[in-house]
């Protein structure tokens, strides 16, 4: 019997989504191991028989958390799927000011027309079994998930930081290529893909479960960063500190 | 060991043909500003002008993943053993790296041979190559700075006109024979080889202030330093000191399943001893919770652990450690610390 | 039988092929799994260990929960923790794993012998315990008094508490079992496993103290053991570490300097009563 699978978006760019279309050959695969059931990004028919859901994006308006928790009540597993469902992702950068300050941002005169409520990681209102971390998730993780789940195994996503695979990918460190790097402090897993090809780690991946914060926070500022720079640093993906996992 | 002397331009003839007949050959070569031993596709590539690389040889011997088994699932799985053992000839290997390469042997190699391991070693070819230090290496201080007999197929230092090679086994002395121009080494050759040992030694800054064979006994009065703790607050607990160092050989293993959920293989890969669950058991307890204690052991392991189960240190002195710490944490401050609070402690 | 597992090369990492003939559910985490490899006896010692491959989900060490004195294969008691374990306990009777070992340093039953034996087992360390505990059952006359305490959390999680009635009948055998916390139709003892020790009777001068469990208890029932009398050479522990290889290579088991794949993952007390990282 294959496991039937359903997948949902909140508050989102669908870019994780994308990810798991943009799979190809594997997608075709993994669709021929499971029976997926409910997609609206990549399907028109629709069933509410699932066992495994695949939830993509934050929870940024109250209407949503019903959805979510029926979700939840059907689901025998809840995957949060990317950054915003597992962390809360960018959007939760909108936590650090007034709400009504962000709607104006975001929608300037026509404020007024909609609400919102401080962007939360879906382990802040249901249960989370699993999560794919990542702004967009990595292919390749997104599918060890899916075998993991299929194999009836709860995913374990690594405790080390990325400077283990980056190191292992034997990377020049991005701190000696002049810039600065989220690395130390950011739960492995996409195979240093951002120093991999030349780019510093954003942190998308949110934190290595116990950070040193501190001491990576004076050695950015040993770097040239100022206050300002690092508590930005911190904020794009991980200010918030309610993680599933 | 016999030595003998080529002229610059046969040592560049001798790796060209090194690597258009062997069936791999790897050296030194640059990368965004370091070096890493990679796939030589001409001599050009090869850049012995190099202080160090980011990861030691020791990745053509232990990978950092690497396949252990390979099973297909079913009543009964069939599993396979996998030896992955590409013949390689690893040119410009640093003393230190040399020394690297015996500690992993001791430890991959006595008792409980690690098949995998040995395998790949019996396949490799080691050319060594003289180096210059930078202001992290202090080699001399562990005794890995001049290349041991027994360590390399063959070694070659620049001695200024020419170089001299070193031959360490007979699969050294055939490759010579087969593809390099030699002549004997004279009075002078020898000399000039002194002199230039002689200048690579004052060039190492870096020290460890105390004789490094008493080390285990120094560790022995300070495992109880506040300065484990300094260590501690400061360690990020990242792992790069373990994963860039040439003697840490700790692993994990796991299975990996391929999609169609039937055949998969069992991989182990690099660990370290510095990570925060490295040794956290499946019920959840870490017996190493607090940074300052995953610090210590790691310098435990180097300078006592593993140095009085083998005789010498296990750790090389080739700084990569020191590198690649974003808290400048490195041997030599942390030994010298040491030592200077037990000598207080005594006064 | 057909050996299932090819083996044209050597390899330090191939396991022994073994299938699992029956399954026991012991409580709502532990199971019990009968083991037979296909190429003749595990040959152990009581308290050694082995790796346990299930394929596809990796290998995980286990303490062989059975004498070597029992007949047939052997014994694991497995408590679902984590991948291996997890899928070990949805096999059914008949599947295959591997086994390679045993491996590390056991009880050491020759310098138990004719001496008085008290048993410590709190929660899942009674399985490595058992191992011994028959041993000792089946060579009752080359042991003296033997008294076992069995401590859990709770009634619902005892392990063995049908073999209990069993020990308790052999001769010179005493058997007291606690729990930290009562349920319903609980009428034995309440408290953690210290409180069982005013109640028993212990000669320092003969007495072998063998103790495993969780890593909290050991600092209180050690000290009790203590408080008895019994010297630190004549106390046993074993000690639950993770471990990859067994063979004293992956480093994860290490105390100190001393691999617990190799020197355990029994040890006498005094042998590593200096080590901070020990207990």
């Amino acid at each position: 019997m294959r496991p039937k699978v359903a997948v949902f978006d909140f508050g989102c760019c669908e870019g994780c989504q994308l990810q798991l279309v943009n799979l190809e050959e594997a997608l075709l695969d993994l669709v021929g191991l499971v029976d997926v059931r409910q997609w609206r990004e990549a399907m028109s028919e629709h069933a509410d028989d699932y066992e495994i859901a695949l939830v993509e994006g934050s929870i940024t308006r109250e209407s949503e958390i019903p959805r979510l928790e029926a979700i939840r009540r059907q689901a025998k597993v809840l995957v949060a799927l990317g950054a915003c469902a597992h962390t809360g992702g960018i959007n939760a950068m909108k936590n650090h000011m007034p709400m009504e300050q962000a709607l104006e941002i975001v929608y300037g005169d026509k404020a007024r027309w909609f609400d919102t409520i401080p962007a939360r990681p879906l382990s802040a209102y249901v249960p989370v079994d699993a999560a794919v971390p990542g702004c967009p998730v990595d292919r390749q993780e997104l599918v060890e998930v899916v075998k993991a789940l299929l194999m009836g195994v709860t995913p374990a996503l690594p405790t080390y930081p990325v400077c283990v695979e980056c190191k292992m990918a034997e990377n020049v460190c991005v701190f000696d290529l002049g810039l600065t790097c989220m690395g130390p402090v950011t739960r492995a897993g996409c195979r240093a893909r951002c120093p991999s090809n030349g780019n510093r780690c954003l942190g998308c991946r949110g934190l290595v479960p116990e950070p040193n914060a501190n001491a990576h926070k004076e050695i950015l500022a040993e770097h040239g960063r100022t206050v300002e720079d690092i508590l930005a640093e911190y904020r794009m993906f991980v200010s918030s500190a309610e993680v599933a996992q | 060991m016999t030595l003998r002397v080529m002229e610059k331009g046969d040592l560049a003839s001798f790796v060209e043909r090194l690597i258009a007949s062997e069936p791999g050959a790897v050296g030194p070569v640059r990368k965004d500003g370091k070096h890493v031993f990679a796939r030589l596709a001409s001599v050009e590539d090869l850049d012995l002008a190099y202080t160090t690389t980011l990861l030691p040889p020791k990745k053509y011997l232990f990978p950092p993943q690497e396949t252990l088994l390979r099973f297909r699932l079913g009543a009964p799985p069939v599993v396979e053993p996998v030896l992955e053992a590409p013949p390689l000839v690893v040119i410009g290997v640093h003393p230190c790296d040399l020394r690297g390469i015996w500690a992993t042997d001791r430890a991959f190699g006595d008792d409980h041979v690690d098949t995998n391991y040995r395998a790949r070693r019996e396949a490799i070819t080691l050319i060594g190559a003289d180096c210059l230090p930078d202001e992290h290496c202090f080699c001399t201080s562990v005794g890995s700075h001049l290349p041991e007999p027994a360590s390399f197929d063959l070694f070659v230092t620049d001695i200024g006109d020419a170089v001299t090679v070193e031959i360490g086994s007979e699969r050294g002395r055939a490759l010579l024979e087969r593809y390099a121009r030699s002549r004997e080494a004279t009075a002078a050759d020898l000399a000039g080889l002194q002199k230039r040992r002689h200048a690579k030694e004052a060039a190492v800054k870096a020290r460890l202030n105390v004789d490094v064979q008493m080390l285990p006994l120094l560790l022995e009065s300070v495992s109880t330093s506040p300065l484990w703790e300094q260590l501690g607050a400061k360690c990020l607990s990242c792992g790069n000191c373990n994963l860039v160092c040439p003697t840490c050989y700790c692993f994990d293993v796991g299975d990996l399943m391929q999609l169609n959920l039937e055949e998969g293989e069992r991989i182990r890969r690099w660990d370290g001893c510095t990570l925060v669950d490295f040794a956290t058991v499946a019920g959840g307890h870490n017996f190493r919770r607090e940074a300052k204690s995953r610090v210590r052991h790691r310098y435990y392991r180097k300078f006592q652990y593993l140095m009085t189960r083998y005789g010498r240190s296990f750790c090389t002195g080739c700084g990569r450690c020191s590198r690649s710490c974003l808290a400048h944490i490195n041997p030599p401050e942390t030994i010298n610390a040491l030592l200077a609070e037990a000598e207080r402690e005594e006064a | 039988m057909s050996t299932p597992l090819t083996r044209q090369i050597e390899s330090l990492y191939l396991g022994r092929p073994a299938t699992v003939t029956a399954v026991r559910t012991l409580t709502d985490k532990e199971k019990l799994f009968d083991v037979e490899l296909a190429d003749g006896p595990l040959g152990h010692e009581p308290g050694q260990f082995v790796e346990v491959s299930v394929f596809g989900y990796g290998e995980a060490p286990i303490s062989v929960a059975s004498s070597p004195t029992a007949p047939g294969g052997f014994q694991l008691c497995v408590r679902n923790v984590g991948r291996v374990t997890g899928a070990l306990h949805r096999l059914e009777p008949g599947a295959m794993i591997a086994i390679r070992g045993p491996f590390g340093r056991g009880f050491p039953v020759d310098r138990m012998r004719n001496r008085d034996i008290l048993f410590v087992a709190g929660g899942l360390g009674l399985a490595p315990l058992r191992s011994l505990i028959g041993y000792v059952m089946d060579r009752r006359s080359e042991f003296g008094h033997v008294t076992i305490l069995v401590g859990a959390r709770t009634p619902g999680e005892l392990l063995f508490n049908d073999e209990y009635a069993g020990w308790a009948r052999s001769p010179d055998t005493e058997v007291h079992v606690t729990v930290d916390r009562a349920a319903e139709g609980w009428t034995g003892h309440v408290g953690v496993i210290t409180t069982l020790f005013p109640r028993i009777q212990v000669d320092p001068k003969t007495t072998t103290a063998v103790i495993v469990g969780p890593p909290v208890m050991y600092r209180f029932a050690l000290a009790e053991t203590f408080a008895k009398g019994v010297p630190e050479d004549q106390v046993y522990v074993s000690l639950e570490r993770r471990m990859k290889c067994g063979v004293g290579k992956c480093g994860h088991c290490q105390i100190n300097g001393i691999y617990v794949c190799q020197k355990g993952p029994v040890f006498a007390y005094a042998e590593i009563a200096g080590l901070e990282e020990a207990l």
